[in-house]
């Protein structure tokens, strides 16, 4: 027997080593073949990686990240931003005039842009784009809240809002406003109210005047541009750009790789760490800011809902050690409104890190040691390690914080339930207006998530006719005024302690030229050039 | 039973009735007979997991329309009624799954809020991607492993059994995730000997669709250069699963076998002086091949459920990453849909894995 043993293992040691070794000639033929690939063609191809935050390829619904971006590179606006800038609008479709009671807009086509079939485009394709996005009831559908659209002749459109609207030019470059070519829409389905049924055909075929026009579409791996031979503008430099679903832990090798030529999602830490000899490192600010939030019901936010509570960890909380953590590019706001803004708060000395005042504070406060739960999302890049400097600040002046990490589908429904205690969130800017930070007001949306609107009566009726004055300001600098006041009362009095802006990351290969970091849509790639 | 006049089964023809014999009762082939208790057992199952799936997703405490809005659409009530219209959710749950069950008839598996696709458009997107990878791993891990496993078998408590059994340990032991990384990094990044992340080059267009399968939907279109780039693709990631599932594979190989060789049927055959690749084959290999085919089957089911850290690293859209995303975006149409179609692949490979356990070893289909 044991003679047949070695009989039979050796034999099945040779069975072996051959099925082994033709194993790994196939990994090795298959791996070499990656190298002698022929990739498509000679036309210039720009590969960015994504992490794709996309659940709809239609402007009227498309809300996230991805589809805002992408968008923004195949539709024209009426009015539009250039590169990083978010102060100064620029014509594209059309031009504007808004009256002096901030309630009017008038937009002029420009005549210039046409849709990629080569047709031009049209007054009424603009009422029917602004018309269908509110008429779908989709995420965006809120831009034109309150906004009657008219067309006045071919070359005018008028936009006439119930309330003051001085904000309405500033809300027109979102890509949700995109211009699309109303009779594709129509025949594919769309309609001006919610029995719409084009976002199919739109998630397939782009019907804009942009540089760039759909190629391939699928939603959850990758999004081929190519060029949009009908663009009125200056012609892009790339054929096409392959926009790739990638996880952001990836991003870093594959750009360092070569596979890919710009990344979109590199986290501040390994950005820092990329070498700028080969790479460009572009940061521009965000428009989110980070703040945490305390309940001001005292049935729900308990000690939490008490002033000097939220005095006490406004002050007990060290920004700077935040802003490390977060890290490149990232700043402190004096109030919610992010600091590129017109109307934002540089600082303020309400959120300064002063752990003996923060013990002074809490000791008014009646803290007895109870136990405060801060919400997060587990899935936000920076939310675990600046719960964490909160909960070690805040422990320092004596207060036990514990932390509630969830997923953000959880994260949002207990957020938006009005009953919980305490949590990080981040308000990013729908459109680049201190406006869209009214919000925060006792009777705006997060009021509400901070059961502000049925708590404290008190500081409530300090602060919404602050909001309500910043809401009916006119002119630049008086605008800019009121919602400065605006938040140094929320500082003074509100559940909000605003803690950083995080940076728009967008890392390219060195040679690449024209890549600027938009808070909006994050990059225009038909600006992008190859040397 | 009322006997039939003309009953071909009766000896010469003759009508039953009239032989006055009485007539055999009807015998469905062994073979026949077990296929059939397993197919109806498998659709049972499926029923079952329609049940479960749509009850545990609705057992859920967040509301999913929050999931989908913003939170400036969450505060119009006009926008969060339409939602909750299109999602289903203003029905009661039983009416849900009711109307769940009848649209499941008709291959209608609703419309995931995170696409806005048909939950079955994106299952037949997602999953060719991931069977693709499963076969390729199967292929590999079954021939490795179960190779290694007797090669360890047969060479029982000396050195090339011992160091298998810690090679297969690490395999079990180390994070995928890690392992995932380390050989891109290593064989992306720094020896260049591999392709990047994704099913093929960004430069290239996929294939006609055929499969789903891009190597053979290259080949069926006559593109070899196709074939090869996603073949060198699939190498890594392939790689990384084969470590992952070949450590169980070799353990519960050498196991089987270990348990088969000492068995008196073999004894008795190597005593018959046998030749050992007769042995080996018809004798060690069949004996120990139930639980290795059962085994295999786990595997390949595991498999086709999806990988999801392997496949978040290599920008893999299969049917992990597409599970991983409905999950953390409370979709609950893809949710129950990618639930469904797990439980169905698993109920289906258990079901061939019977079939074929029935076939090998007569045994098991008369039990």
């Amino acid at each position: 027997m044991g003679t047949h043993l070695a009989h039979l293992t050796g034999m099945k040691k040779r069975t072996i080593a051959a099925v082994s070794a033709g194993a790994a000639l196939t990994l090795i033929l298959a791996g070499c073949a990656a190298t002698e690939s022929d990739p498509a063609a000679e036309q210039t191809t720009l590969v960015v990686d994504s992490t794709f935050a996309l659940s709809s390829m239609d402007p009227a619904r498309a809300f996230e990240a991805t589809g805002t971006m992408v968008n923004h590179n195949v539709y024209e606006t009426a009015l539009t931003f250039a590169g990083s800038d978010l102060s100064t609008l620029v014509p594209q479709v059309a031009d504007y005039t808004i009256s002096d009671d901030n309630r009017l807009v008038t937009l002029t086509l420009t005549g210039d842009s046409t849709f990629s079939d080569g047709t031009a485009v049209t007054a009424d394709d603009v009422v029917f784009s602004y018309q269908r996005l509110q008429g779908v009831l989709g995420n965006p559908s809120f831009l034109l809240d309150g906004v009657t659209v008219t067309k006045v002749d071919d070359q005018t459109v008028e936009l006439l809002s119930e309330t003051d609207n001085p904000q309405l030019p500033f809300i027109l470059p979102n890509p949700a406003l995109s211009i699309l070519q109303q009779s594709a829409v129509v025949d594919n389905g769309g309609t001006l109210d919610e029995t719409d049924a084009a976002e199919t055909f739109l998630t397939s075929t782009s019907v804009g005047s942009g540089p760039y026009m759909y190629d391939t579409v699928a939603v959850t791996t990758a999004i081929s541009l190519v060029k949009n031979p009908s663009y009125a503008g200056e012609e892009p430099y790339y054929d096409r750009i392959v926009i790739n679903n990638v996880g952001a832990d990836t991003q870093r090798i594959n750009l360092e790789g070569g596979q890919t030529d710009i990344a979109l999602n590199i986290s501040s830490d390994e950005a820092e760490q990329v070498d700028t000899n080969d790479f460009s490192v572009t940061t521009g600010a965000s428009a989110a800011t980070y703040y945490l939030w305390l309940n001001t019901d005292d049935a729900f936010g308990g000690v939490a809902a008490d002033v000097n509570f939220v005095k006490a960890m406004r002050h007990a909380i060290d920004y700077d050690s935040i802003l490390d953590v977060v890290g490149l590019g990232s700043q402190q706001p004096g109030g919610v409104v992010p600091l590129q803004f017109a109307g934002s708060l540089e600082s303020d000395e309400n959120n300064t890190y002063d752990p003996d005042l923060a013990e002074d504070l809490l000791a008014e406060s009646g803290y007895a040691g109870e136990i405060v739960n801060v919400l997060y999302s587990s899935e936000n890049a920076f939310a675990a390690n600046v719960t964490q400097i909160v909960q070690a600040n805040a422990a320092a002046i004596g207060v036990t914080i514990e932390l509630n990490p969830q997923t953000a589908a959880n994260t949002l429904d207990l957020f938006r339930g009005g009953e919980y205690q305490a949590g990080l969130a981040n308000w990013g800017a729908d459109f680049p207006d201190a406006a869209n930070y009214l919000v925060f007001a006792p009777e705006g949306n997060i009021g509400a998530r901070t059961a502000w609107n049925f708590g404290d009566g008190a500081t409530a009726d300090q602060i919404q006719p602050l909001a309500a004055a910043a809401a009916a300001a006119s002119g630049d600098d008086d605008r800019a005024d009121a919602y400065i006041a605006f938040q140094e009362a929320l500082n003074d009095y509100g559940p909000y302690i605003p803690l950083f802006q995080p940076a728009e990351i967008v890392i390219g290969d060195v040679a690449l030229t024209g890549i600027a970091s938009n808070a909006l849509w994050a990059i225009d790639f038909s600006t992008v050039a190859g040397s | 039973m009322a006997l039939t006049t003309t009953d071909a089964r009766v000896p010469g023809g003759a009508p039953a009735a009239e032989t006055g014999a009485p007539r055999p009762p009807r015998r469905q082939h062994p073979l026949l007979r077990y296929i059939s208790l397993r197919f109806g057992i498998s659709i049972l199952l499926v029923w079952g997991v329609t049940v479960v799936t749509f009850v545990v997703t609705n057992l859920v405490p967040t509301d999913p329309v929050n999931a989908v809005l913003g939170e400036q659409a969450a505060n119009n009530p006009e926008i969060v009624a339409a939602l909750r219209t299109e999602m289903g959710l203003d029905e009661p749950l039983i009416v849900q799954y009711w109307l769940y069950l009848t649209r499941l008839l008709a291959f209608d598996m609703g419309v995931s809020a995170q696409t806005r696709s048909p939950v079955a458009d994106d299952l037949a997107r997602a999953f060719p991607a991931t069977l693709e990878l499963a076969l390729f791993v199967l292929l590999f891990s079954t021939v490795i492993g179960v190779g290694l496993g007797m090669l360890a078998a047969l060479r029982h408590q000396t050195a090339v059994d011992k160091t298998i059994r810690v090679l297969s340990l690490f395999g079990i032991s180390l994070p995928v995730f890690w392992i995932a990384m380390l050989i891109y990094y290593v064989f992306f990044y720094q020896l260049h000997w591999a392709p990047g992340s994704g099913r093929l080059d960004s430069a290239l267009v996929p294939p006609p669709l055929v499969t789903g399968m891009y190597t053979i939907d290259s080949l069926v279109a006559g593109q070899p250069d196709l074939f090869w780039n996603a073949l060198s693709h699939l190498v890594l990631p392939a790689v990384v699963l084969t470590l992952f599932t070949i450590g169980t594979l070799v353990r519960f190989s050498r196991s089987a076998i270990l348990d088969v060789v000492r068995h008196d049927y073999v004894q008795a055959a190597r005593a018959k002086g046998l030749p050992h690749r007769i042995v080996v084959v018809r004798y060690i290999l069949r004996g120990a091949s139930l639980p290795i085919l059962t085994m295999s089957g786990l595997t390949f089911g595991s498999l086709l459920s999806g990988a999801v850290l392997t496949e978040s690293v290599f920008s893999w859209h299969g049917l992990g990453q597409y599970a991983y995303m409905a999950a953390i975006s409370l979709d609950l149409q893809a949710i129950m849909g990618v639930g469904l179609l797990i439980g169905v692949v698993y109920i289906f490979t258990n079901f061939a894995v019977d079939l074929l356990c029935g076939l090998i070893d007569p045994r098991v289909r008369v039990q």
